[in-house]
């Protein structure tokens, strides 16, 4: 068993495939699975069969991790679905640039400043917040590809 | 007056134009004129103004909507004069001229309210006189007023039949009862001999009938109807009652006839029975019409009551009715549409007694069974073929339910048991027949074979369990017979099943092949469906013991030597073995025959999935064996310590306990099937839980030599799922797969051992915790599937044992888990991004608490308190101040603090239940409300009023505050004053945004706080202060209509507990009530009404008190209502 999992422990994301498969069965409502070829967080799930004594199909709803969009697909619980790798990790807010580039920090004091303040709602509250002087953290969402600051938050941590 | 018409006309015209013509505005101010229109006082002039000259349909609906609703208004102002000319103005209005059927029914509806309101104040006098002129309208009169007259009985009989449902005709509910109670005994039984009259004119003649004929009969019909399905209640019962008694009555099935012995002369009278069966043999033809001529005649079978209180007066009625009854049903052909109230009367001729049903003749008897079972069949057929042609309406199948359940009772077999056989044995071969593929049965293909099926429709057992329970009881009258054929049927299906799978591994199937497949599988489905409930009787929360005919059946085999202890040890023996038949298998009990024959099936499954051929089994048909294998084991090898009345036979008491090896090779066979299915079909939800339920079921199984714990089948298990890889298992197989590990653990009666069990068990879990801890780069690592994969592998493991936690093992295993929970709040930050892990964390606290608290010593309990509270704590800290654009945010919240809320329902429930021995010395340090209150103030913030108006989470919600409230409310009172405000602003809106669920919590959490205030008073501090606002709320909100009636009660107790903390207050609320009043006489009658709520009634909060102002109260409101029209 630690043999198993010392292997597992190595394996980093960097440049490998957005998706790994998984079979039907195990997917969970509120995890991640790719439908038409989008990254969806599953938001329904529940399975069928074609005739009283067929096999088992599972029917999936999903929406969109960065669009809101909603889909739909279904497959035999024995088959396998693409599941996104899909990572969601806080971020501090450090400052703002006059071309509107985030500078943040990761837990552990990693830098980036390749993020620019989202679009919508979250961008203008997180402007209002950094304005006012407010310690923010900032949820980054990273999937096939895409990256964008999806939640913020009035860093509470650094009050202690 | 032309005016005002005009302008309701103008009004009404915007009301009824398409959207689009009119503003949102003009239409405001057009429902502004007709509730104006509604509030004016006296407008009797004024309405019958406009009856007489508008031509508008809605107008004069609404004119006579005033009347009403100015009648319950103003009843008591009126002269009597005004009252009569009033009601014959209205009755003359509608016979004279053509109004539109809605507005001629409000009319009736008025005056039948004013002839019941009259009767209330003269005895009724007025109301016979009006029957007559009625009777003589209806015998007299052209159709349209025969049929007025009829409309007009109905609508009598409805204003009577409610007591509790008309309140708002401004009657308290005293009165609505005497008043009910006053009309039954003069004027149902009048007018039930006034519809047999007309009835016997119908006889008289012949179809084809006129169309008028047949409107007023079907009238008549209705009248008859609703007189013979009254609901006679009782003048002790409680409120409370009597409006559940309505609401099922109204809701679901009518009460049975149940009369007074003033009815004798009409009711026991053979002619009018020979009748109600004549009238419907002639408008059999008309549905409608015979819908209801059908409901009178079950109301008849069910007649009971003083009336047949004589024995000699019961068995003629009783013998009448059957003797018309089987005349009827042995001369027709039975029509969908009649099935069900055929049924019906079958089944409710049962209710009578069962000395009444022998004391008819004998020939009468057997020639109803003979027709009864006929009649079964013959729904049996009917109801599969409905099935099979899909239609949606499901008479047949519903009229076989009803009928076959008539034969689900004791006397049935007990002194005609020979004479009476045939019926059981047709009804089962029936039953079996109609569920068997051709030749042997008759089943017809499913019309919808290759449509989807949804899971969550139940199943088979589910959805046929009713009948499955009666034809599994009906067969065990006739064991001899059914059981053989069962065996048989088994036997020759599996059978072929082998040879199909050991065809299917030489070539591929054809189509054809295939679909006898399905057949067998369907086949061998529907008998082990049948089997499954002849041998055992489900037992919930009883000890399940074998079923007596069961037992006394073998007994008897064994005592004739037709079967041996010998041949059934052989027949376990070979079962392990899977060999060809076993030695002298003809003398095995019959039990242990069938499950040998079914243990076969396994195998074949089995062999299947070893031979690649796993996904053409069914796993259909793997649920119902897990099933049947599940209800034999807990049957069968349960010892027991029943006392079998006619002795216990020994091979099925005493084989498997004699004899360990016997009882081991079965769990062996038993748990490497259930391994075998969690590996294979992981796939199949269903499937999947019908083994984990036969999982956690038989290994609590404990012999007197043997237990699951040691045998080798649950060791190899055990191996299995410690060495499985992590993620291999679906969501929730892991977890019961170690609530049945742990579960096993329960019946190791010695310490060490029961020590020892669970180190082999646990320590492997602790291991993987610690490996996942001390990882070096974990905070680096975290984000990654295959790391989240492990720590979900271990939170899930944790749930499973504590969901398989009992009394016995609580303490025991909580010193093996409690430093892993220590571990786990910290990752509720870590992971907070990770919805998935967030949830199973809180899952795991609430099975903790929901399972295992209750059996915890004080220290281990506030172990879990701090472990608990760190995870609500770090939860509501990774949420606080926090704004997103996910489009399923909301959602996630919702589940996540539903969860929460579930955390601290279950946590409370240990302030209620303690299992703990408190023998030791440890002192309780904390209590659970402690807990959940301290929570709640870290959650409080996350709760919007968005989130609130989520239904289940509202409900949650307030539950939750009623619970702490019923257990501590000084603790509600303690609590610091932001949190205390943010509560108390929650109720406030409980009671106005959520609906009549919120808004009984919400009271039954104000009347804890109320009475609590009184008894510490606590009047005159800040929390007092901060209570006294409910006084006028409750006030207002009970006056302006915006709690419903069924809550005023519990509002006016509320109400009388503060009026007697806050009595100062109240007469300033009072004055200003009065005061606001422009109208004097208004004033004057509500200064009266509030004098006399208060007459009599002490201050000092006593029960006698609270019952006597919850009483005034209620008349208090009806009388208010009459003429206070509060906004």
């Amino acid at each position: 068993m630690a043999d198993l999992e010392d292997t597992q422990f190595h394996t980093g994301d960097s440049g490998a495939s957005a998706t790994y498969p998984m079979q039907c069965s195990a997917l969970r409502k509120n995890g991640f699975v790719m439908l038409k070829a989008r990254p969806c967080k599953i938001v329904e799930m529940s399975t069928s069969k074609t005739g009283k004594h067929g096999h088992a199909k599972v029917h999936f709803v999903g929406i969109d991790i960065f669009s809101g969009k909603k889909y739909e697909d279904i497959c035999p619980s024995t088959h396998n679905m693409d599941v996104p790798h899909v990572k969601r990790e806080d971020f501090q807010l450090t400052d703002i640039s006059d071309d509107n580039y985030l500078s943040l920090m990761s837990d552990n004091g990693d830098l980036r400043e390749d993020l620019k303040v989202p679009e919508g709602e979250v961008g203008l509250q997180l402007r209002t917040e950094y304005d006012a002087g407010k310690d923010i953290l900032c949820t980054v969402l990273k999937s096939c590809g895409e990256e964008v600051v999806i939640a913020v938050k009035t860093n509470t941590a650094l009050d202690k | 007056m032309i005016g005002l018409i005009s302008e309701l006309e103008a009004a009404a015209g915007i009301i009824m134009a398409p959207t689009n013509v009119v503003s949102s505005e003009q239409r405001h101010a057009a429902e502004n004129v007709f509730l104006n229109f509604r509030k004016s006082k006296s407008p009797y002039s004024v309405c019958r103004e406009i009856l007489e000259k508008s031509q508008n349909e809605y107008i004069l609906f609404e004119a006579a909507e005033v009347i009403r609703g100015a009648i319950i208004r103003e009843w008591s102002f009126l002269m009597e004069d005004d009252r009569d000319s009033l009601r014959q103005y209205l009755f003359q209005y509608i016979t004279n001229k053509a109004v539109p059927q809605f507005v001629q029914n409000r009319i009736l509806q008025t005056i039948a309210i004013m002839v019941k309101r009259a009767s209330i104040n003269d005895g009724g006098r007025n109301r016979t006189v009006v029957l007559q002129d009625v009777e003589n309208l209806v015998i007299n009169g052209d159709h349209k007023k025969k049929m007025l007259g009829c409309f007009l009985i109905k609508n009598l009989l409805q204003e009577y039949s409610n007591t509790l449902q008309s309140t708002d005709v401004g009657l308290p509910f005293e009165v609505h009862f005497k008043a009910k109670k006053d009309f039954e005994s003069f004027d149902l039984k009048r007018i039930f001999q006034f519809c047999v009259y007309l009835l016997s004119e119908v006889v008289n003649t012949d179809p084809p009938y006129q169309e008028s004929m047949l409107q007023l009969t079907n009238q008549v019909l209705i009248i008859s109807e609703t007189v013979l399905q009254w609901a006679y209640i009782a003048p002790m019962l409680p409120r409370r009652i009597i409006n559940l008694y309505e609401r099922v009555y109204q809701s679901e099935e009518p009460p049975h006839l149940k009369l007074d012995k003033h009815w004798a002369d009409v009711i026991l009278n053979p002619e009018i029975m020979t009748l109600m069966f004549r009238v419907f043999w002639k408008i059999r033809d008309q549905e409608e019409l015979a819908h209801h001529a059908l409901a009178c005649l079950v109301q008849l079978s069910t007649l009971n009551g003083p009336v047949v209180s004589e024995e000699a007066e019961s068995i003629k009625y009783l013998q009448n009715f059957v003797v018309n009854f089987l005349n009827l049903v042995s001369n027709v052909t039975i029509r969908k549409r009649e099935s069900v109230a055929i049924a019906n009367i079958v089944n409710k001729l049962n209710y009578f007694s069962d000395n009444d049903l022998r004391k008819l003749p004998k020939e009468l008897t057997e020639s109803m069974y003979d027709e009864f079972s006929r009649l079964t069949c013959s729904f049996c057929d009917l109801a599969v073929n409905e099935e099979a042609q899909g239609e949606e309406d499901k008479f047949f199948g519903d009229a076989f339910t009803i009928i076959l359940s008539s034969w689900d009772r004791e006397n049935l077999m007990t002194d005609r048991q020979e004479k009476m056989r045939y019926c059981p044995i047709a009804i089962f071969n029936k039953y079996l027949q109609v569920h068997l593929a051709p030749p042997d049965g008759t089943r017809q293909p499913c019309a919808d074979d290759a449509d989807e099926i949804e899971d969550n429709e139940d199943n088979d057992r589910i959805k046929y369990k009713d009948n499955l329970q009666v034809v599994g009881q009906l067969a065990r009258y006739v064991l001899d017979h059914s059981l053989s054929v069962l065996l048989n049927v088994l036997d020759t299906r599996i059978n072929k099943l082998v040879n199909h799978v050991q065809t299917m591994q030489n070539r591929a199937m054809n189509i054809s092949e295939a679909a006898s497949l399905d057949n067998l599988f369907e086949d061998i489905h529907w008998a082990l469906l049948i089997t499954g409930n002849v041998l055992c009787i489900e037992s919930q929360g009883e000890c399940a013991s074998v079923p007596s005919e069961i037992m006394s059946y073998s007994l008897r085999q064994w005592e004739l030597g037709h079967t041996t202890i010998e041949a059934t040890m052989n027949t376990l023996a070979a079962m392990g073995a899977k060999s060809g038949e076993p030695h002298d298998f003809d003398k095995c009990d019959m039990v242990f025959k069938i499950l040998y024959v079914v243990l076969k099936l396994s195998f074949v499954e089995e062999y299947a999935i070893a031979n690649k051929l796993g996904h053409f089994m069914s796993p259909e048909l793997g649920s119902t064996l897990m099933w049947f294998l599940r209800s034999w084991c807990v049957e069968y090898l349960l010892p027991c310590n029943v006392k079998y009345l006619g002795g216990a036979s020994p091979i099925l008491l005493d084989i498997l306990e004699e004899d360990p090896k016997c009882a081991m090779l079965l769990f062996n066979m038993l748990i490497s099937k259930v391994q075998s299915n969690m590996y294979f079909y992981q796939s199949e939800p269903i499937l999947m839980r019908d083994t984990v339920d036969l999982f956690c079921d038989i290994v609590c199984i404990k012999q007197k030599n043997t237990c699951v714990v040691k045998t080798e089948g649950m060791r190899r298990l055990i191996q299995w799922q410690q060495a499985l890889g992590v993620g291999v298992l679906p969501p929730g197989i892991l977890k019961n797969v170690m609530k049945g590990i742990i579960l096993a653990g329960s019946t190791i009666k010695d310490p060490n051992e029961l020590n020892a069990y669970y180190d082999l068990i646990l320590r492997p879990v602790q291991n993987r915790l610690k490996t996942f801890l001390s990882q070096e780069n974990l905070t680096r690592v975290y984000h990654n599937e295959d790391v989240q994969k492990v720590f979900i592998d271990i939170v899930e493991l944790l749930s499973g044992v504590v969901i398989g936690v009992q009394s016995n093992t609580a303490s025991n295993i909580f010193q093996f888990i409690a430093p892993m929970l220590g571990e786990i709040p910290v990752f509720m930050t870590v992971y907070s991004n990770y919805q998935i892990i967030v949830q199973l964390i809180l899952e795991l606290f609430c099975d903790c608490a929901k399972n295992i608290l209750c059996f915890l010593s004080p220290n281990h309990t506030k172990t879990l308190y701090d472990c608990s509270l760190a995870i609500v704590q770090n939860y509501s800290k990774c949420n606080a101040n926090r704004f997103t654009s996910e489009a399923f945010a909301e959602e996630s919240n919702l589940q996540d603090l539903a969860l929460v809320l579930d955390l601290f329902t279950h946590t409370l429930s240990k302030d209620c239940i303690d299992m703990y021995n408190i023998n030791t010395n440890e002192e309780t340090l904390i209590t659970a409300s402690d807990v959940a209150l301290f929570g709640l103030n870290f959650v409080m913030p996350l709760m919007t009023i968005d989130l609130l108006k989520y239904p289940c989470l509202c409900a949650q919600y307030y539950r939750l505050l009623v619970l702490i409230n019923d257990i501590y409310p000084e603790k509600i009172v303690g609590l610091p004053q932001n949190l205390r405000n943010t509560m108390l602003q929650s109720i406030e809106i409980g009671l106005t945004s959520f609906g009549q669920d919120a808004v009984h919590n919400c009271l039954e959490f104000l009347e804890g706080l109320a009475l609590h205030v009184f008894k510490q008073k606590l009047a005159q501090t800040e929390f007092g202060q901060a209570i006294k606002y409910y006084l006028k709320l409750l006030m207002d909100l009970t006056l302006s209509h915006q709690i419903c009636s069924d809550l005023i009660s519990s509002a006016s107790v509320i109400i009388y507990e503060l009026i007697c903390s806050f009595q100062d207050e109240y007469q300033m609320l009072v004055n200003s009530l009065i005061q606001m009043q422009t109208d004097p006489l208004v004033a004057e009658r509500l200064a009266a009404a509030f004098n006399s709520l208060m007459l009599n009634v002490n201050l000092t909060c006593e029960r006698q008190q609270k019952t006597k102002f919850k009483d005034n109260f209620d008349k208090f409101i009806a009388n208010v209502h009459g003429f206070l029209i509060v906004k």
